[in-house]
């Protein structure tokens, strides 16, 4: 069940009115909310709830664990106690850790070894499984992951029921694509019952109105009539329709994702909670950095506190802070699908940010280029980036690249996608927080007015839409 | 037989009375509760007004310098603190009704939106529904939603999503000069 279809949004209308007729009484409504999501998430295979429910179970009891010995040891005296925390959270990520490289990364892995081992002349058929990749695995698992991590730390409480970190990691409005919750954010919302008010409700609404016109209108019509015929064969065109392809996905990918999310941000705002933002105008960065800064937010700030800083972030010098991006964004390469390519598309951002640490160490802040030019560099480098990620060999992408230099005439790009790419690059200009603004604007206005309004926004999005809704990047990974 | 007399107790025979006695009420600028001195004792006389005590709301502790003497206070009327207005204005609206008005407001714009949506957009449940395995409830949807697309129509509701359709696809079939035309034409489906 996809965000931008009619079966959704039946579904929403229910879960709507039930869960707020259901308003005083939090405990009924977030476990109404909880089966809501399993229902969600049954509709793309029902067996993997059961999934979603051992990971829930698990780390909760994890967590609790952890909690009644940080109950008993409050100062951290203890060190045999310190030791056997330390010994848990281990497992606990161990454990997470294991679910997702059994159903993610099972198949990559045992490919790899055959291969290695055949090149040494040892020819073995290993136990190749089909294992099918369950939705949104690798968000509710790192969700899990932080939630461990963060009772350990002491950085937020255990939940106080094990309803709460269940509806946590199956909420249905970010299960499938994130955006990554953590539960600091979520769970002091569920304490209590949630409020719904008209600047969030505006705000909600059009927020499912711009990302519907981002994926449905955007994303769709440049992926069906530029990027997939392009990136299928790319050998069969030249110069202008592979460029305007790799600038087309770099559009795409943004406004399919950034879609997901703000629809996902959306429906949460309907139901009373608030989600982080996961997007800022990504193509806007003058750096590397900047853009991890702007681009899958949640992702980018769960590697740096989980991953970046326990490797030793910048504390021990440049050359170790290099090593340590270097080492989490091929990690983070790795968590967007079990291939190569991923890889080296983390490899590519890793390094540059490397370079960019060292050009910074060697001239001094701010002594780089203009910030025009280090954003036309930054957007370069990200679409290089983009033909790894969107190639599914690297035979593939070498095609796209060698294929830069045959020209011939366009045969794929039309005024009407030249129009979609560079309003999809120009809407990272718009003032920051538009649709903040703009929801600031219009909470005042009569229900009457806004309804019409939003019911116009999405009849022009349905005019235009194309028939079926093909489904989003980010939940295959 | 006297009809006018000096004494109190001698009733009138006649149907008029021409001796009035005291009113039992008390008058219009005493600020005496009238529960406090329409006592049994009183209306069973109807002759002696004495002021009733005032409710037993005895406190040994309490002094009497506590107690307000102003004359103006005790002849204050609620009722004439409200001025020039008709009636007092209700107490502000606390968090919880603020809420409430918040989520009907919100109600209501979903409703207002998919009213519109049924209306001017009613050509996409006919869509969705020919998508779907067929079933029995898939196929009664699609009943009802060919029935109502074509309701709608009659009315020239979809002319709308018609006319913006045929914009996006003559937009979608513009070429650069001395491009090829497209190869497949744009889908003119509703």
């Amino acid at each position: 069940m996809l965000f931008p279809t009619l079966a959704f949004g039946v579904f929403f209308l229910f879960v709507y009115v039930v869960s707020w007729s259901l308003d005083r009484e939090n405990e009924r409504r977030k476990l109404f909310l909880l089966l809501a999501s399993w229902f969600f998430y049954a509709q793309w295979d029902w067996r993997f709830v059961g999934l979603l429910i051992g990971s829930a179970v698990l780390n909760w009891g994890v967590a609790a664990l952890i909690a009644r010995s940080q109950t008993r040891d409050p100062e951290d005296a203890d060190r045999k106690a310190r030791g056997r925390r330390k010994w848990l959270v281990g497992l606990g990520v161990a454990a997470n850790l294991l679910i997702l490289g059994v159903f993610k990364y099972y198949g990559f892995f045992v490919e790899q070894v055959v291969d290695l081992i055949a090149r040494f002349g040892w020819e073995r058929d290993l136990p190749l499984l089909q294992i099918v990749l369950p939705v949104g695995i690798s968000f509710f698992t790192f969700q899990g992951i932080s939630y461990l991590v963060d009772v350990y730390r002491r950085k937020t409480p255990p939940a106080k029921s094990l309803l709460d970190v269940m509806l946590l990691m199956s909420f249905f409005p970010h299960l499938v694509a994130g955006p990554i919750v953590r539960a600091s954010d979520l769970l002091p919302q569920f304490d209590r019952a949630p409020r719904l008010t008209r600047a969030m409700a505006t705000h909600g609404l059009l927020l499912i109105a711009w990302g519907l016109f981002k994926k449905t209108v955007i994303a769709s019509e440049l992926s069906v009539r530029l990027v997939d015929p392009v990136f299928f064969d790319p050998s069969a065109y030249g110069t202008l329709d592979l460029i305007a392809a790799v600038y087309g996905y770099a559009v795409q990918i943004y406004c399919d994702f950034s879609a997901y999310s703000d629809m996902a941000i959306g429906i949460a705002a309907l139901l009373g909670y608030s989600f982080p933002r996961n997007f800022d105008q990504p193509y806007r960065a003058s750096s590397m950095q900047s853009f991890w800064r702007r681009w899958h937010i949640s992702l980018s700030s769960w590697l740096r506190d989980y991953l970046y800083v326990p490797l030793g972030g910048g504390r021990k010098g440049l050359i170790s802070s290099c090593i340590n991006v270097m080492i989490t964004m091929l990690l983070g390469g790795l968590w967007h699908g079990a291939a190569w390519t991923f890889v080296a598309w983390g490899a590519l951002h890793g390094g540059a940010q490397v370079v960019e640490r060292l050009g910074r160490a060697a001239l001094g802040d701010g002594k780089g280029p203009p910030a025009w030019v280090g954003v036309l560099i930054t957007f370069h480098v990200v679409c290089l980036g983009w033909i790894l990620f969107r190639a599914e060999t690297f035979g593939m992408a070498m095609a796209v690249l060698q294929g830069l230099g045959r020209f011939q005439p366009a045969a794929l790009v039309t005024p009407f996608l030249t129009v979609l790419i560079v309003g999809g690059l120009a809407m990272h200009w718009l003032p920051p927080r538009a649709v903040e603004g703009m929801a600031e604007r219009l909470k005042t206005a009569p229900s009457l007015t806004l309804g019409v309004l939003i019911g116009i926004c999405i009849l022009l999005v349905e005019a235009v839409r194309p028939d079926g809704v093909a489904p989003f990047i980010y939940s295959q990974f | 037989m006297n009809d006018h007399t000096d004494d109190p107790h001698d009733t009138p025979v006649g149907p008029f009375p021409t001796a009035i006695g005291p009113s039992p009420f008390p008058p219009l600028d005493d600020p005496t509760p009238a529960d406090a001195i329409l006592g049994d004792e009183i209306l069973g006389s109807g002759l002696t007004v004495a002021p009733a005590d005032p409710s037993s709301d005895w406190n040994q502790a309490a002094d009497a310098h506590d107690l307000s003497v102003s004359h103006e206070a005790q002849r204050a009327n609620p009722l004439a603190a409200l001025g020039r207005f008709a009636f007092p204005p209700a107490p502000h609206l606390d968090d919880e009704g603020v809420a409430a008005r918040d989520r009907r407001w919100t109600s209501r714009t979903i409703v207002f939106a998919t009213l519109f949506l049924l209306i001017f957009n009613a050509v996409s449940i006919q869509n969705w529904s020919r998508q779907q395995v067929p079933g029995w409830v898939t196929s009664t949807v699609q009943q009802l939603a060919d029935v109502w697309s074509a309701q709608i129509a009659q009315l020239g509701a979809d002319q709308p999503r018609q006319g913006m359709r045929e914009l996006y696809h003559a937009a979608q079939a513009q070429r650069f000069p001395g491009q090829a035309p497209s190869e497949s034409p744009s889908q003119a489906a509703p």
